[in-house]
C-alpha cells in the first residue's frame, strides 16, 4: 500500500499558441504523502494544477487518477471524485458568511441540489459538516460574519476550509501562504500537516516559501520553463547541483537551512 | 414551571413574527377597495357590484402595480439573485402578454388551457436563452439576449403576422373570459392579481432559500468558483432562467387581460430598462424590493402625470437619478443594511 499512487500524469502538454508552458511532464505522486512543486515563476506550476483539476484541458498526454484517466473531465466533475483544488488568488463568495461558503461547498457534492423548494436548512448534514470544518481550521468564532470582511490570513483558512469540506482525498494547494504574515505561516502549514496526517490525505502543493517546502515535503518536483527539471525528497533537491544552478541559486544549503 | 413550546407550534410562531408586516399588508390590500368606498361615502355593494368610482379606479391602478411587481420579481431571480445580466426580458413578458391575446382573440381558449400555454411557452424562451448560456457570459450574454428580443419585437410587428398581432397596432378588442374581465369583474380580478402577487413572492423566497437558490447566490457570487466545487452552473441557471420565464409570461398573461389591449411597445427595449428601474429602485437581489419598486414607479408615475402632465418625464427623471444617487442599494436593500448594521 505504501507505494500506491493516486495521481499519475505521462507526457501532459499544455500550449498557449506557440508557448508552451508544460512540457511533457510526466510525474507520479504516492497516496498520503506531502508532494510539492517548486520552481521559478513562469514555470507553469500553476498551469499544471489547471490541467490536474480541469480547469484547463491539456493539449497532450494523459492524467490518470487513481487509475481512471481524468484528462478530458471538466471542472465541476473532478470535484465529485476526490479532487480538491485552492487557489493562488483568494476566491470565495465575498457576500455570503464564512460557514455559507464552507456549507456551498458540503452541499456540492450531495444529491439535494434540485430541492427547488425546501429550505436548505432542512439538509442539517450540511451545516452540521460546515460547522466541523469552521471549527477544524480555526474560523468557528467567525462563521456568521462575510468572507470580504475577513482578514487575508483567516481568508486564507476559509480557502482551504472549502477544500477540505466534501472530504477530499487529493488537495492541490496553489500557494496556500502566499500573502500572509510571514508569522501566520507556520500556523497554516501546522493545519496543512495535521490534516493530512490525520485525514491520510494526499497533498500537492505549489510553493515559493522554501522554509515550507523543504519543511514539510515528503517529495519535491521542481519545474522550470514547462519541464521537470529535477524530483527527489527534499535533501536530494537541496543537494541537486543543476537546482542549485537554475532556481535556488546557491541560497539553500544541505542542512536545510537558507544561507544568507 | 416553563412549559416546553413544541417546535412546530414555535416554528409557526417565529414565521408569524416575521412575517406578520407580509400578512397585515395582504388583509388591508384585500380591504383597499371598502377603505376608499368608506371615505367616498359608497356602499360596500357597489364596490362587490363594480359600479364606477375611486374605489374602482384605483383597484385598476393596484392591478398594474401587482403586474409590474410580478413582472420584476422574476427579472430580480436572474440578474439580482443569479446575476445574470440580460437585456431580453422583455419578450418573456410580451410573449406571455401576445400568447394570452392570441389564445382568447383567435382560438377562444379557456383560461386553463390558456395558462398551461403560458407555463410550455415560459420553458421554451428559457431554453432559448439556455442555448447560448453556456457559451457567453456578462455584458456579451446582454447583448445575445437583447438581439433575440429585438428579433422577437420586429416579428411580431411584421404585416404578415397582422392577422394574429395586429402587426405595428398590435392586439386591439382582446375578448377576455367573463370570469375576470377587467370591466364587470374587476374586484375579483383585482383579488386574484393580489393573490398571485403574494404566491409569486412566497415562491421566489422559498426558491431563493432552497439549495438550488443557494447555489444561484453563489453563481453570482463567483461562478468559477462554484463550478470548482462542483457545481454544474448551466444546470442552476437554466432553472433560474426557467423560473423567471414562466413568471414574466404569467405577468404577461394578467396584462392582456387587464388591459385587455397589447401594444407592440411591451416587447421593446424599454419594457426591461423598466424592470431593471423597478429593481435598481427597490433594491437589486432583496426580491421585496421588486415589489415596493413596482409601486413606487407605477404610483409615481400615476400621480405626477396627474399633477404636472406633460413635465412629469422629466421630473420622474429627476427622481429617479435622486434615488439611485441616495440609496445606492434601492429602498429595500438600504433598509436591510441599516438593520444589519445596527444588529451587529
Amino acid at each position: 500500500m505504501a507505494d500506491e499512487i493516486i495521481l499519475e500524469t505521462r507526457a501532459v502538454r499544455r500550449e498557449f499558441g506557440a508557448l508552451v508552458a508544460v512540457d511533457d511532464v510526466s510525474i507520479k505522486v504516492q497516496a498520503r504523502t506531502l508532494h510539492s512543486i517548486i520552481g521559478p515563476n513562469g514555470a507553469g506550476k500553476t498551469t499544471f494544477f489547471n490541467l490536474l483539476s480541469g480547469n484547463l484541458a491539456p493539449t497532450g498526454g494523459r492524467i490518470f487518477f487513481k487509475g481512471r484517466d481524468i484528462t478530458r473531465l471538466p471542472v465541476h466533475k473532478t470535484a465529485h471524485l476526490g479532487i480538491g483544488r485552492s487557489f493562488q488568488i483568494t476566491n470565495l463568495f465575498p457576500n455570503l458568511t464564512v460557514l455559507e461558503n464552507i456549507r456551498l461547498s458540503c452541499q456540492a457534492l450531495g444529491r439535494d441540489n434540485f430541492r427547488f423548494f425546501q429550505s436548505h436548512r432542512r439538509f442539517k448534514q450540511y451545516e452540521e459538516r460546515a460547522w466541523e470544518v469552521a471549527q477544524q481550521v480555526g474560523l468557528a468564532d467567525q462563521a456568521p460574519l462575510l468572507a470580504r470582511t475577513l482578514p487575508h490570513g483567516a481568508q486564507r483558512k476559509l480557502e482551504l476550509g472549502m477544500i477540505l469540506a466534501p472530504d477530499p482525498e487529493l488537495l492541490l494547494l496553489d500557494e496556500p501562504t502566499a500573502g500572509m504574515a510571514s508569522e501566520q505561516v507556520p500556523e497554516l502549514m501546522a493545519l496543512i500537516e495535521r490534516i493530512q496526517e490525520a485525514g491520510q490525505k494526499t497533498v500537492m502543493l505549489v510553493e515559493h516559501n522554501m522554509h515550507v517546502v523543504m519543511g514539510h515535503s515528503d517529495k519535491i518536483t521542481v519545474m522550470h520553463q514547462g519541464a521537470v527539471l529535477a524530483e527527489g525528497t527534499p535533501d536530494e533537491i537541496a543537494a541537486n547541483e543543476t537546482v542549485q544552478t537554475a532556481y535556488l541559486g546557491g541560497l539553500y544549503d544541505l542542512a536545510g537551512k537558507a544561507a544568507v | 414551571m416553563q412549559t416546553a413550546i413544541s417546535p412546530k407550534q414555535n416554528s409557526t410562531k417565529a414565521w408569524l413574527k416575521d412575517n406578520g408586516g407580509m400578512i397585515g399588508l395582504l388583509i388591508f390590500l384585500a380591504a383597499f377597495p371598502f377603505i376608499v368606498a368608506l371615505f367616498e361615502g359608497q356602499p360596500f355593494t357597489e364596490v362587490l357590484a363594480n359600479e364606477t368610482g375611486n374605489a374602482k379606479f384605483l383597484q385598476g391602478l393596484l392591478i398594474e402595480v401587482f403586474i409590474l411587481a410580478i413582472y420584476a420579481i422574476s427579472y430580480d431571480l436572474i440578474l439580482g439573485i443569479t446575476g445574470l445580466l440580460s437585456f431580453g426580458h422583455a419578450m418573456f413578458f410580451a410573449a406571455g402578454a401576445y400568447f394570452t391575446g392570441i389564445a382568447f382573440k383567435n382560438y377562444e381558449l379557456g383560461i386553463g388551457a390558456t395558462l398551461v400555454g403560458i407555463v410550455v411557452l415560459g420553458i421554451v424562451q428559457a431554453i432559448l436563452f439556455g442555448i447560448v448560456l453556456p457559451r457567453v457570459k456578462g455584458i456579451t450574454f446582454a447583448l445575445v439576449t437583447l438581439g433575440m428580443a429585438s428579433m422577437f419585437h420586429i416579428i411580431i410587428q411584421a404585416s404578415e403576422l397582422a392577422e394574429w398581432t395586429g402587426a405595428d397596432v398590435g392586439l386591439q378588442g382582446v375578448t377576455t373570459p367573463d370570469l375576470i374581465n377587467t370591466s364587470t369583474e374587476r374586484f375579483r380580478l383585482y383579488l386574484i392579481t393580489l393573490m398571485v402577487t403574494f404566491l409569486v413572492y412566497l415562491v421566489y423566497r422559498r426558491f431563493v432559500d432552497s439549495p438550488t437558490g443557494r447555489v444561484c447566490v453563489a453563481i453570482r457570487e463567483n461562478e468559477d468558483r462554484a463550478l470548482m466545487l462542483g457545481y454544474n452552473t448551466f444546470h442552476f441557471k437554466l432553472a433560474a432562467l426557467i423560473l423567471s420565464s414562466i413568471t414574466a409570461a404569467l405577468a404577461g398573461f394578467f396584462h392582456t387581460v387587464h388591459q385587455p389591449i397589447v401594444s407592440p411597445n411591451v416587447a421593446g427595449l424599454g419594457w426591461t430598462v423598466a424592470a431593471l428601474l423597478i429593481i435598481l429602485m427597490g433594491g437589486v437581489g432583496t426580491l421585496s424590493g421588486a415589489m415596493v419598486g413596482a409601486a413606487v414607479f407605477r404610483l409615481l408615475e400615476f400621480f405626477l402625470d396627474k399633477q404636472f402632465g406633460e413635465n412629469a418625464n422629466f421630473l420622474l427623471g429627476v427622481i429617479y437619478v435622486l434615488l439611485v444617487l441616495f440609496l445606492p442599494f434601492g429602498i429595500v436593500g438600504t433598509w436591510r443594511a441599516k438593520r444589519f448594521r445596527t444588529q451587529s
